[in-house]
């Protein structure tokens, strides 16, 4: 399965290590969660569906969202949003599909005063598109999301690096489950269960400070997304219904929906 | 007194260092060289078709003081585990679990500082990755994975 490479490299690790205990309840106990490594990407989500499947990227298009927000969650989690679109359109090859979506990302990133780092991978991944350079898009996308995190940070705005996150995670099982529940096959619906994604991300939402929690659009993720974490909570066993996942489909399309609404933005303080 | 209060900084040292977030501090010439080392063995992978993720942890890892980081992962697709640590370390060994502790066999890399585990997971959802000091003295380690 992982042929030349990992033949050379099996050659050069000489004897296999013993198999590993099982861990203890204190080692699981000490297992760490981090936005950068414990919260997959889209990208990740797209590849595994495009071995089971032959998606139509395209169709997978939506609307433009508004680049005017006020609330700084919103505009975060929108920002994330766009990241999954971007990887959507790199998966189309759709190179002014994926110039829009940056130019998108740009509008919205300089809302929230980050740095010009983030400006220049913008600009990126403008060259990128033009040049159809689709795997350097896909790492550019990434590293347009971590530029924008680093600088969030930087502003000691920390509490809205997961935003970035949770809409990127959103919008990509938003797309994928609607693919999946109008061409059901049990192997494909099998790869929408994640129920720790869910849960991290309810976790880092509790952590927010009280202002930030009275956010309207806040207050309804910490609301929906049990709701969510459910639908996705399915046994490694067994594959979800064509049901199941059109509820995936239902809970993260409404919620996508009101993130990228503007009223939501009015009514935060 | 400091007897009692020593292995509490340890370990509040520690788990920051494991816990790493884009910070606005920078990265210390070790962990920097961590990255540079594990980047290495990953452009190995990209040969291959694996793409690296842009995102990874610092920390610190020590003899018997294993790490231990939480994925979240696909079924179908296929991943490397990677890490790298500076000197002193010596030989460092990544090993992957599922989400109840309970060892998953992986084709296995290791060469010194450099280690990897790589498989294909049969079900989607949370694994785990440990990341353990075989010999050496404390030092800075970096972990990233690829996919395809």
């Amino acid at each position: 399965m992982f042929s030349r490479v990992s033949i050379l490299l099996l050659a050069s690790a000489g004897l296999a290590l013993a198999t590993p205990a099982p861990l203890t309840p204190k080692e699981l106990a000490s297992v760490v969660k981090v936005d950068s490594l414990s919260i997959p990407t889209p990208a990740e989500l797209m590849v595994a569906l495009n071995k089971v499947a032959k998606p139509n990227w395209q169709s997978k298009y939506r609307q433009p969202i508004p680049t005017n927000f006020s609330s700084r969650a919103q505009i975060a989690l929108n920002i994330g949003g766009l990241i999954a679109d971007g990887y959507i359109a790199v998966e189309a090859e759709d190179s002014q599909q994926v110039k829009n979506i940056g130019k998108d990302i740009i509008t919205l990133a300089k809302c929230l005063a980050v740095s010009e780092s983030v400006i220049a991978r913008g600009n990126s991944i403008f060259e990128f598109a033009e040049r159809n350079e689709w795997n350097t898009l896909k790492e550019e996308l990434e590293a347009t999301q971590n530029e924008v995190k680093l600088s969030l940070e930087q502003q000691h705005d920390s509490g809205l690096v997961y935003f970035v996150s949770i809409g990127a995670w959103i919008r990509g099982t938003e797309v994928i489950s609607g693919w999946i529940a109008d061409n059901y096959t049990p192997a494909s619906a099998k790869l929408l269960r994640q129920p720790e994604i869910v849960a991290l991300m309810q976790t880092k939402l509790n952590e927010l400070p009280a202002k930030t929690k009275q956010d309207p659009l806040v207050s309804e993720l910490i609301a929906r997304l049990p709701e969510l974490q459910n639908a996705v909570s399915f046994s490694s066993d067994k594959s979800p219904t064509q049901d199941e996942v059109k509820n995936v489909k239902e809970i993260s399309g409404k919620l996508m929906a009101n993130i990228s609404t503007k009223q939501n933005a009015k009514e935060a303080k | 007194m400091r007897a009692f209060f020593l292995p509490l900084l340890l370990v509040a040292s520690l788990t920051t260092q494991a816990s790493i977030e884009p910070t606005d501090s920078l990265p210390s010439d070790a962990e920097v060289k961590a990255h540079t080392s594990a980047l290495e063995v990953a452009g190995a992978f990209s040969n291959d078709g694996f793409k690296s993720r842009d995102g990874h942890i610092f920390g610190k890892i020590a003899h018997k003081e294993p790490k231990f980081i939480q994925v979240n992962l696909y079924s179908g697709n296929q991943y490397w585990f990677i890490a790298a640590a500076s000197s002193p370390a010596k030989r460092i060994v990544v090993t992957i679990y599922d989400d109840k502790g309970k060892p998953i066999p992986t084709e296995p890399y290791e060469n010194n500082t450099q280690a990897a585990a790589g498989f294909s997971p049969q079900a989607s959802g949370p694994y785990i990755v440990r990341v353990e000091e075989l010999e050496g003295e404390p030092a800075a380690f970096c972990l990233l994975y690829s996919y395809k």
